[in-house]
């Protein structure tokens, strides 16, 4: 009887060792990238450094700007875009205040914002770029750990009538040299008077489209919703 | 019985923890499916458990290391860790194949 559960110890020994070795195994050959830490049901799962890159690809090169602060506003982390947002190069950014960035008129509720800060709630401010000019943003928290709060920054101007515009302009602009190098010949000159015209029409549509999108949009509302 | 005896009438139940995105749990993932797939088609479910949402659910099968596989079913229990990239490794380790 004695000799049975000895051997039945021995076999549950020699299986333990056997995923010990495995696990050991695994391990030195870079086969894991994170692993639980901590006693008991309080595990917390630490990743290794390269399971981090996917999403750090993924922030860096997102249109969105990505900021993550401390409670009393500190800049811990910036992606490009939250920097080209301000017009100032990232390094500058590190532990300076969020708040020496916004209008002197959000401060005291990007401050209290950040104090309270709660998933799914948002801000809508007014950031100062380098430049003197502001810039309106959407800020929302992404996430919230460890006392710091991860921001998203979202760039609320409308999104496309810069460049449509710019482009419309441009092409006017062509058809006007177009028929100004033309204008000897009534044929050519025809020609490009057609396209002003069509060039005016497009232009005209896309007003209708963007004040459309305006009219959908309404009047932007400051504070939390 | 072989092991790929027992394997052909048997139901798998296999359970795989990860940690959210993380190239070896994605390369994990996408290897079991084509071990799976390769070797226990139409007779097997796969279970992924992300531990970055739920870190707590690794205490339920003693997970230390991620990416792990647990088969559940067929008994007896058997982890495996690691991303499963060694196909050989990984048959020996399910009991799919005999050990040499």
């Amino acid at each position: 009887m004695q000799q049975q559960s000895f051997e039945q110890e021995l076999e549950l020994l020699r299986e333990r060792l056997q995923e010990a070795e495995e696990m050991h195994r695994a391990i030195s050959h870079g086969e894991v990238d994170a692993f639980v830490v901590g006693p008991g049901g309080d595990g917390r799962v630490l990743l290794l450094a390269n399971a981090y890159q996917r999403y750090r690809q993924l922030v860096e090169r997102m249109q969105q700007g990505a900021v993550t602060a401390t409670p009393d506003g500190q800049v811990l982390f910036s992606n490009q875009r939250f920097a080209d947002m301000l017009g100032v190069p990232i390094p500058q950014l590190y532990t300076a205040p969020l708040e020496s960035y916004v209008g002197i008129g959000d401060r005291a509720r990007l401050s209290s914002f950040l104090m309270l800060s709660a998933r799914n709630s948002q801000i809508e401010v007014e950031l100062s770029r380098r430049d003197g000019t502001s810039l309106p943003v959407r800020i929302s928290i992404a996430s919230f750990a460890d006392g710091y709060a991860t921001l998203l920054v979202t760039d609320m101007r409308p999104v496309h009538w810069p460049s449509l515009a710019v482009d419309a302009l441009d092409s006017i602009r062509s058809s006007v040299e177009k028929l100004n190098h033309n204008l000897a010949g009534s044929g050519p000159a025809r020609e490009a008077l057609r396209d002003i015209s069509e060039d005016i029409n497009r232009l005209a549509r896309m007003i209708d489209e963007m004040l459309d999108v305006e009219a959908m949009r309404g009047p932007r509302s400051k504070g939390n919703p | 019985m072989t092991p790929s005896d027992a394997a052909s009438a048997e139901k798998w139940n296999l359970r795989l923890y990860t940690a959210g995105q993380s190239p070896k749990s994605l390369a994990a993932l996408a290897n079991l499916k084509r071990v799976c797939e390769e070797h226990l088609a139409g007779r097997y479910s796969i279970e992924v458990v992300d531990l970055l949402k739920n870190p707590r659910l690794a205490k339920d099968d003693q997970i230390v290391a991620i990416p792990t596989l647990v088969r559940k079913l067929p008994e007896p229990l058997r982890r495996l860790v690691g991303d499963l990239s060694n196909t050989e490794r990984t048959l020996v380790g399910l009991q799919l194949r005999p050990r040499q």
